[in-house]
C-alpha cells in the first residue's frame, strides 16, 4: 500500500487511474490467451496428424498419405549448416567489436552495418541469395545455397550477442590475466570467452530457432523439393525444410491432403520451438545463477 | 596504473623504494615487465587482423547486397549486357497501378500501396498495444507478472512466420468469413494486419519496455510526491520523458512488418490489381472494401512471382527492383532509428 497522500487527487484522476489499471491487467490478459489459443489451435489441428507414420514416411507429390522425414532432416541438417558458417564470422565480428574497435567512428559505422543487416528483410537475403549462390556460383537449389544465404540471416544475431556477453565480462578478470603477463589473445581465449559462452550459447539457440522457422529465404536457395535418398548428406540436392513444406503444400495444391499436412508440419514445429525455449530459459537460469 | 601509494602499507620511509620521475618514469612505464614471446606476439597480431576481417566482412556484406540487387533492378531501366526484353522508364514502374506483366505493364504502385497499408494498418495495432504492455511490464505488474509476459513475448516472436501464415489461413480467414462477411472471402488488408501486428508486438514492447525501465526513478517518486496517481505520473512525465526511444521502437516495428513475406502471403489473396478491383465495386462502404479486398504487397508479389519469371527478362527485373525498394526501405528506417538516438543523446 502506497503511504496516504497529503491531499486526495480529484475524483475524476483517481478513477482514471482504476480503470486504466484494470485496463492494463486486462491487455496483458489479452496477449497472454492470444498466444494461448494460437498455441493450443496449432497442436490441437495438428494432433490427429502427428503419428508415428507421419514423422517417418517420405512425402507424396500427388496421393494423400505423405509424411515429413527428409523434411525433418534438412531442417536439422540446415540449421546445423548455417550456424557452422555463420559462428566463426559473427564470433569474430563480436571480438572485435568487444574488445578492438575501441569507441570511436569504427565501432559506429560496424554497429551500422550490423544493424542493418538484422533488420534487412529475409525476403531481401532471399534474392541476394539467389543471384549470387543459386544463379552466379552455379550451385542451383540446393543445401549449400540454402546454408550459406541462411548464414546471413545468423551472422548479425550471433555477433550481437557475443559483443553484449563479451561486453558483461568483469573488468577486473580481464586485467588479473593481463596483470598475469598474458597476452590479449590469451586473454580473449581463456577468460573472456568461457566467461561469456553461457551467454553466446543462449544466444546460438535463439538463433537456431529463427533458423529453423525461416522460409522465404529457403524457398528461392534450398528448393521446394526433396532428395529421394534417407539421409541424403549431400551438399548439391534440393533441400526442402519444414517451414518450406508447410508452406508449399498450402501454396501449391495438389496434395488432397494438403490441409493435415500442413497443420502436422505447424504442430511439429511448435513442439519444436517450445523445447528450445525451454533450453533457452534453462540457460538463463545458469547464468543468472553464476552472476549472482 | 602503476604504484600502490606506499603511505598504505605503513612503511618506514627508508624501506621504500624511490619513485622514477619525470622523463624516467615515462621510459619505466613504456619498457614491459618482460617480453612475450616471438610466436605470442605474432599470433597476436594475427588474431587481431582475423577479427577485423569478420567485422568489415559484414560491412562488405551490406554492400554486396545492395550492389547485386541494384545490378538486377537497374537492368528494368536501363538496358544491360544480359538484358532480353525492353527497358521501362521510372515514371512507368513507380507511378502507374497497372500490373499485367503479360500485355507488358509493371506498375508497381499498387504493391507499394499495399505494403503501406497493411504495415500501417498493422502497426496502428500493434503501437499502441504494444506501448501500453510495456507499460504494463515496466510499471505496474508484479514480477511474477513481468516474467510471464516476458516469456509470452519470446514465445510470440519465436513462432515462425509460416505458422502465424497457416494460422491465418486455417482459422482466422474462415472466421471471419463466417462471423462477419456471410461467407464472402475474408482474404485482404484486416486479416493481414492483424496477423502482422501480432507478430510484430513483441518488438515494439521489449524496446519500450527497456525505454520505461531505463528512466530515472526519481522521475516516478517526483510525480508522485507532487500528488498524481500512478497513471497521471505515466501519462504527464513517464510517457513524455520515453518518447524518443517510444518512437523509435514503433519505427522497427515497422521495419519488420513491411519486410514480412510468408504469413501475408498466405492471407492477403495476391491480387496485383486490388486497386482497380476496389474501385469498381460499389456494394460496400468504403473502408470494408479497403479492408476485405484481396491485395499485393512487395514482399507478397516477389514470393508469389519470382519463381516463375526467367532471369534477365523484364518481368525479373523489376520484381528485383522492388527488393531493391525494399532493402531501400530498410536501410531508410535504420538510419531514421539512429537520428532518434542522437535526438535523444543530445
Amino acid at each position: 500500500m502506497p503511504a496516504p497522500l497529503p491531499f486526495r487527487p480529484r475524483r475524476f484522476a483517481r478513477l482514471t487511474d482504476q480503470v486504466m489499471r484494470v485496463g492494463l491487467w486486462g491487455l496483458a490478459a489479452a496477449f497472454i490467451a492470444v498466444l494461448l489459443v494460437f498455441v493450443g489451435v496449432i497442436l490441437k489441428q495438428g494432433w490427429p496428424v502427428l503419428h508415428l507414420g507421419f514423422l517417418t514416411r517420405m512425402p507424396e507429390t500427388l496421393d494423400a498419405g505423405g509424411g515429413i522425414k527428409p523434411e525433418i532432416f534438412n531442417s536439422l541438417y540446415l540449421v546445423a549448416l548455417s550456424l557452422a558458417i555463420a559462428l566463426p564470422i559473427g564470433l569474430g565480428a563480436g571480438i572485435y567489436m568487444a574488445e578492438y574497435a575501441g569507441q570511436g567512428r569504427a565501432l559506429r559505422f560496424l554497429r551500422l552495418c550490423i544493424e542493418t543487416l538484422a533488420a534487412t528483410p529475409s525476403i531481401v537475403l532471399a534474392l541476394f541469395g539467389m543471384i549470387v549462390f543459386v544463379q552466379m556460383m552455379g550451385w542451383s537449389f540446393s543445401i549449400r545455397s540454402g546454408a550459406v544465404t541462411l548464414a546471413l540471416l545468423n551472422i548479425p544475431v550471433i555477433t550481437r550477442v557475443t559483443e553484449v556477453s563479451l561486453l558483461g565480462v568483469p573488468r577486473e578478470l580481464m586485467e588479473a590475466s593481463y596483470g598475469l603477463g598474458a597476452t590479449k589473445l590469451q586473454t580473449i581465449l581463456k577468460v573472456a570467452l568461457p566467461y561469456a559462452a553461457t551467454g553466446i550459447l543462449t544466444g546460438l539457440v535463439l538463433t537456431a530457432g529463427r533458423a529453423f522457422g525461416e522460409s522465404a529465404i529457403l524457398v528461392f536457395t534450398a528448393g521446394t523439393n526433396t532428395s529421394q535418398v534417407f539421409p541424403d548428406f549431400r551438399l548439391t540436392v534440393p533441400g526442402e525444410t519444414l517451414s518450406v513444406h508447410l508452406w508449399y503444400v498450402t501454396s501449391d495444391g495438389t496434395l488432397p491432403d494438403a490441409r493435415e499436412i500442413a497443420a502436422g508440419t505447424a504442430a511439429v514445429m511448435i513442439v519444436v520451438l517450445l523445447a528450445l525455449n525451454l533450453l533457452v530459459r534453462f540457460l538463463d537460469r545458469a547464468i543468472r545463477r553464476r552472476t549472482r | 596504473m602503476p604504484h600502490a601509494p606506499d603511505t598504505l602499507l605503513d612503511l618506514p620511509s627508508s624501506t621504500t623504494q624511490t619513485v622514477p620521475e619525470g622523463p624516467a618514469l615515462e621510459a619505466a612505464s613504456r619498457e614491459p615487465a618482460f617480453r612475450h614471446s616471438r610466436a605470442q606476439r605474432l599470433a597476436d597480431r594475427w588474431a587481431h587482423l582475423v577479427f577485423l576481417a569478420c567485422g568489415l566482412l559484414v560491412v562488405a556484406l551490406i554492400g554486396g547486397i545492395l550492389y547485386f540487387l541494384a545490378a538486377r533492378g537497374v537492368g528494368a531501366f536501363i538496358p544491360l549486357a544480359g538484358n532480353t526484353d525492353k527497358v521501362l522508364t521510372l515514371r512507368e514502374v513507380f507511378l502507374s497501378t497497372n500490373w499485367d506483366p503479360n500485355a507488358g505493364k509493371f506498375g508497381i504502385l499498387p504493391f507499394i500501396a499495399g505494403s503501406l497499408t497493411v504495415t500501417g494498418l498493422a502497426l496502428l495495432i500493434a503501437a499502441p498495444t504494444g506501448i501500453l504492455a510495456s507499460i504494463f511490464i515496466a510499471k505496474i505488474a508484479p514480477n511474477w507478472m513481468k516474467t510471464l509476459m516476458r516469456q509470452v513475448m519470446d514465445l510470440l516472436v519465436g513462432i515462425p512466420s509460416v505458422v502465424y501464415g497457416i494460422f491465418g489461413l486455417m482459422v482466422v480467414l474462415p472466421w471471419v468469413s463466417g462471423k462477419w462477411l456471410s461467407d464472402s472471402p475474408a482474404a485482404g488488408f484486416a486479416v493481414s494486419a492483424a496477423i502482422l501486428a501480432v507478430m510484430i508486438v513483441p518488438t515494439i514492447v521489449s524496446l519500450a519496455t527497456d525505454a520505461f525501465e531505463s528512466l530515472p526513478l526519481s522521475l516516478d517518486e517526483g510525480s508522485q510526491a507532487l500528488g498524481s496517481t500512478r497513471w497521471q505520473a505515466i501519462w504527464h512525465v513517464l510517457i513524455p520523458a520515453a518518447r524518443a526511444r517510444l518512437l523509435t521502437a514503433t519505427v522497427l516495428g515497422l521495419g519488420r512488418a513491411i519486410g514480412e513475406a510468408m504469413a501475408i502471403q498466405m492471407v492477403i489473396g495476391n491480387n496485383p490489381q486490388w486497386i482497380a478491383l476496389m474501385r469498381q465495386s460499389t456494394d460496400q462502404t468504403p473502408v470494408l472494401r479497403l479492408l476485405f479486398t484481396p491485395a499485393a504487397t512487395l514482399t507478397t508479389e516477389l514470393v508469389q512471382e519470382l519463381p516463375n519469371t526467367a532471369a534477365g527478362s523484364t518481368w525479373n527485373n523489376v520484381l528485383f527492383a522492388m527488393g531493391l525498394l525494399l532493402y531501400l526501405m530498410t536501410m531508410l528506417i535504420i538510419l531514421a532509428t539512429r537520428r532518434l538516438s542522437q535526438r535523444r543523446e543530445a
